[in-house]
């Protein structure tokens, strides 16, 4: 009874208790068992994440301090020169304004698309099942399947695109889609929305699904119109929502890699090479394994400095909402 | 009986690691992943498990190109468990895995197959390190020849041009008939390959070596003159859009009659025919200018890892038959590019293949086997180069040549002073 007592009101007193009764030892036993256990379940999710992402940090950082080709056996020391060095580099500032334009682009375009898509199917319209389908299908193709599909939309001459333009009168507006430095990224962009609203499509439209009834039924009876029920009922309702889609579309635009470069390897002349496509090039293009390093050392800071205050800021937020 | 089952589990596991210890099968990593590529490798891989019963070779397919293959390289080195036997590229590339440790010399097998007979002088300089072979040559194919659709030439009454300005002309008249004269790809290799049939035409053979070396800089009045020759020559002739489209939509191009020519490897001559368009009857080829009685080439070659003497063995014996003539010849036939083996029977090839191999006899002949520039750079400069001569081709104004030559000759200057150049 005092050993039940004493578990009930602190477990360490419990443990700690001078008199030790069966009782008190099968419940110890059970505790630490179970501490046991969670310490076990802990360490394979931690064990995961300290070989797969802390590790690969410090390697990568590691490397960056060498003059290394990736093949040798030896490591040249060099210090911070791979990093001063890519602070002159043009070609590392283009790759850094491309990632920026991304990360704009990504949190505006697919985001905004996807809402608008969500907002109008949730009226109820009809077939509506088909065009959830339709419109989250893209998302599920892979990134090289993707750029496959659309490098041959693209064709500037017999493509799809300018085919469809020219059948319409606007060949004027038929452009050198991948193959023009100023509109290549425009071209890559607009695959990528087309591949990407369908996520967010997705988590708005189950957002939209949850709001209470209630809220917007209240809201009509009140007089408001459908324009004021989104924007004063339903869009404030779906910061959850929103919050994961422009987490994900900003770490996207930092680790964007894949599509680019099957698309067009960063060109032409690197017109469209974001910070993962050089880093690539550099690491296996060229055998300058300690530059491509430095390159994603950088990508981790900025990616680092852009995304962990939103995602700070963000999870306060939802704290916040949920205490209250 | 629980102990006897778990007993049997463990010696069935290091049963497991004693079969893998005691190989008998070796590993050949190639990027040959489709068409008439992968069935001239899976060809050679027959012939050469035919004759060598005791080291059978098993090929594996690293997706992508020599940068994956590359990626997989360093990984497997890293691992210490690289293939036997790998597909290569020649000089700078060979030269870096060379330098790494990396490489087994194959100095007795080379001596074995008579390398310095079979092989052609131009081949040989860029497979030995220091005057010691690393790499053994077996898919070559020449990248300075240009192909046009016959019937198109014929509807204008055009025959294939043999200098610079019988090149401007005929591809003058295309325009005016409504044709594209001069298909091109975009990337960092097809403007590069294009171009150095106006740097051979400007500083010669000495001077193409001269610029491998790094000796020739690129700040001077030779490359500047070679760079004026491509601008108003192939580069104005360029078909519209070109940089838009990969060499596959390049070729469909002349098959379907929009553009009258282009300028790309060999190997465009296999698309050709797999499409139905045929050597001698619907198209053609002729050197570009500038590059007659020379031949300008691509090659990939078979490269050892150092490792265990038994992978070692079996590689050797590998490519002991796979740079015999049936050797040479299984793969070239198939996959449609030449066996650079002189030993091989021109008979072997069709229209375009005869063509091609006569090509390079008689280069051989005149020692002017060319091999392609982007390999005997240094690493970086060479991408740098490629990278930057496709600007060039899309915007050729006196301001990206500018830029251009501030990108390149610091970088060879640095490569210098890194003594990353090799005299090849």
């Amino acid at each position: 009874m005092v050993g039940l007592k004493a578990h009930a009101g602190s477990p360490r007193n419990c443990v700690r208790s001078p008199s030790k009764t069966s009782s008190q030892k099968a419940s110890r036993f059970e505790l630490s068992g179970i501490r046991a256990t969670h310490l076990l379940l802990l360490a394979l999710p931690i064990s995961i994440f300290v070989i797969f992402y802390v590790i690969p940090i410090f390697s990568t950082f590691y490397l960056s301090l060498f003059n290394w080709d990736g093949v040798s056996k030896t490591k040249h020391f060099i210090g911070l020169q791979n990093y001063s060095a890519l602070l002159f580099e043009p070609r590392f500032y283009h790759a850094l304004l491309n990632n920026i334009v991304w990360l704009i682009f990504m949190l505006i375009a697919p985001t905004g698309l996807g809402l608008t898509l969500a907002a109008i199917l949730d009226r109820g319209l009809k077939g509506e099942g088909f065009f959830r389908i339709i419109f989250f299908l893209p998302f599920t193709i892979p990134a090289v399947a993707v750029a496959a599909i659309w490098r041959w939309m693209y064709e500037p001459t017999n493509g799809l695109l300018t085919r469809f333009l020219e059948t319409f009168g606007l060949s004027w507006a038929a452009q050198n889609w991948l193959g023009d430095p100023h509109v290549v990224n425009f071209a890559i962009m607009g695959a990528v929305l087309w591949w990407t609203t369908g996520f967010a499509f997705l988590v708005f439209f189950s957002g939209l699904r949850n709001i209470p009834v209630d809220c917007i039924e209240a809201a009509r009876i009140e007089g408001a119109t459908a324009w004021q029920v989104f924007w004063k009922i339903s869009f404030p309702l779906l910061w959850p929502s929103t919050i994961i889609v422009l987490g994900m579309s900003a770490i996207d635009a930092m680790r964007l890699f894949d599509i680019v470069w099957a698309m067009t390897n960063g060109g032409p002349a690197h017109a469209s090479e974001v910070l993962a496509t050089q880093m690539y090039d550099v690491a296996f293009g060229r055998f300058e394994m300690g530059r491509a390093s430095a390159i994603a050392v950088y990508l981790l800071l900025i990616a680092g400095v852009i995304i962990l205050p939103y995602i700070y800021y963000m999870s306060l937020r939802v704290q916040h909402r949920e205490a209250e | 009986m629980y102990k006897l089952k778990w007993i049997c589990l463990v010696a069935a596991f290091f049963g497991g690691f004693a079969s893998v210890g005691a190989q008998s099968t070796y590993e050949l990593w190639h990027y040959y992943a489709a068409g008439s590529e992968l069935a001239g490798i899976n060809a050679l891989i027959s012939y050469a498990n035919k004759q060598n019963p005791d080291a059978q070779i098993i090929g594996r397919i690293i997706p992508g190109n020599v940068i994956e293959m590359r990626r997989q390289l360093q990984t497997a080195f890293l691992g210490g468990k690289p293939p036997a036997v790998y597909q290569s590229s020649m000089a700078s590339e060979l030269k870096t895995f060379v330098e790494g440790g990396r490489l087994h010399p194959l100095t007795d097998i080379w001596n074995k197959i008579h390398g310095d007979q079979i092989f052609p002088e131009g081949v040989q300089r860029v497979v030995k390190i220091a005057g010691v072979p690393y790499g053994v040559p077996y898919d070559f194919s020449l990248i300075n020849n240009v192909f046009y659709n016959k019937a198109i030439f014929a509807k204008i009454g055009l025959t294939p041009p043999t200098d610079w300005n019988g090149l401007v002309s005929t591809c003058d008249a295309l325009r005016k008939a409504g044709i594209q004269p001069l298909g091109n790809a975009g990337g960092p290799f097809w403007s590069l390959y294009n171009f150095y049939a106006a740097l051979v035409s400007t500083v010669g053979i000495d001077g193409y070596y001269k610029i491998a070396n790094g000796e020739l800089a690129f700040d001077g009045p030779e490359f500047r003159k070679a760079l004026d020759l491509y601008r108003n020559t192939m580069v104005k002739s360029y078909a519209k859009n070109w940089s838009g489209k990969t060499w596959t939509q390049a070729a469909d191009d002349v098959i379907n009659g929009n553009t009258g020519m282009v300028m790309m490897g060999i190997w465009v001559a296999g698309y050709f025919k797999h499409a139905g368009f045929e050597a001698g009857k619907q198209f053609d080829v002729f050197p570009a200018p500038g590059t007659e009685g020379k031949v300008i080439f691509q090659m990939d070659v078979f490269a050892v890892p150092e490792g265990p003497k038994a992978s070692v063995e079996a590689a050797e014996k590998f490519i002991t038959a796979a740079s015999s003539v049936e050797g040479q010849q299984t793969f070239a036939v198939l996959k449609g590019s030449l066996a650079p083996n002189v030993n091989v029977d021109p008979s072997v090839y069709d229209y375009a293949g005869a063509k091609f191999a006569k090509q390079l006899v008689a280069a051989s002949k005149a020692n002017a086997v060319l091999p392609n520039l982007f390999f005997l750079l240094p690493t970086n400069v060479g991408s740098e180069l490629g990278n930057q001569i496709e600007r060039f081709a899309i915007d050729p104004s006196d301001n990206t040549e500018k830029e251009m030559i501030s990108t390149l000759e610091p970088l060879r200057k640095e490569a210098l002073s890194a003594n990353a150049y090799t005299k090849w």
